[in-house]
């Protein structure tokens, strides 16, 4: 997903100067455009490559829908927070409800589903990011099907507990 | 949203648009920070069963990545909203994606310690 083919702008690398006038085809590297405000920029110089590497060219998208990204993509880690917290709550506190099996199957899921959700979290809002600026479609969430199936998982595994349990 | 070339001063004293986009996002973070202090919180009630005085590791980093969190965003949100009232165009620059990508690394590290500490809560009890 190099992503240079389309757009009038391909040429340059999208980080153009917060003060810097409108849609100019701002140069053609990162080092040598006009900077408005320099002090601002300096301490950015070294990531702002890897950013537009990892950004993979294209225009700015309206900031409002860069923001709604990153919205999304906190409440990914909101979800990625809560499934770990409710994996080391289930280990510690559900000694006299569970066995130790269901106990440990049902705390490993939640943390695993938090570790995927959470590390996918980063892609999914850099793939968003990428076709934002390509102004492609947005590709559909990996972590979205991830998340249900675990969900379900765990609920089966609950599930069939309550039905089996020695009461 | 792009004003004409000479009205900067006044724009800055208003939001940036109507949908406050800029000011739910920085909510949005401060709820991140939030998330992140009460599992810090929890994590120094239960891990000390199973890593004693050590469980203050995982307490304190989860404190730091919060409140750098809270700063960097805050700092993040005055910064965003100088740039969208200010520039003359708002097809600027805004994330360069390594806020999220430290973040994405904090909470898989966050959730890798969780799942060695519920193994090893595991092993206490069940023997």
């Amino acid at each position: 997903m190099t992503a240079h083919e389309e757009g009038p702008d391909t040429s340059s690398t999208g980080r153009e100067a917060p003060g810097g006038p409108a849609p100019a085809p701002a140069g053609t590297d990162t080092g040598t455009g006009p900077r408005a405000t320099p002090a601002a920029d300096e301490p950015d110089r070294s990531r702002r490559r890897i950013s537009a590497w990892a950004l993979g060219g294209g225009t700015e998208p309206d900031p409002r829908f860069t923001l709604a990204n990153e919205r999304t993509f906190l409440a990914w880690i909101r979800t990625s927070l809560a499934m770990v917290a409710g994996g080391i709550a289930v280990e510690a506190f559900t000694l006299e409800l569970f066995t130790p099996e269901v106990r440990k199957t049902v705390a490993v899921l939640l943390l695993l589903l938090g570790l995927v959700t959470g590390g996918g979290s980063f892609f999914r809002w850099l793939n968003v990011e990428r076709a934002m600026r390509r102004q492609a479609p947005l590709p559909l969430p990996l972590i979205a099907p991830i998340l249900a199936a675990g969900g379900a998982l765990v609920a089966a595994v609950l599930i069939v507990f309550v039905i089996w349990r020695p009461a | 949203m792009a004003g004409g070339p000479g009205d900067a001063p006044d724009r800055s004293h208003r939001p940036f648009d109507a949908g406050l986009q800029p000011e739910r996002t920085a909510l949005a973070w401060r709820r991140m920070a939030l998330a992140v202090a009460v599992g810090s919180l929890a994590a120094l009630r239960i891990l000390p069963e199973v890593l004693g005085l050590w469980a203050l590791v995982p307490a304190a980093l989860g404190a730091a990545v919060s409140l750098v969190a809270l700063i960097v965003s805050q700092r993040r949100y005055r910064r965003i909203h100088t740039i969208l009232t200010t520039s003359d165009s708002d097809r600027v620059a805004l994330s360069g994606g390594a806020l999220p990508a430290a973040l994405a690394v904090a909470t898989v590290a966050g959730g890798i310690m969780a799942l060695a500490a519920a193994v090893q809560l595991g092993q206490r009890i069940t023997y």
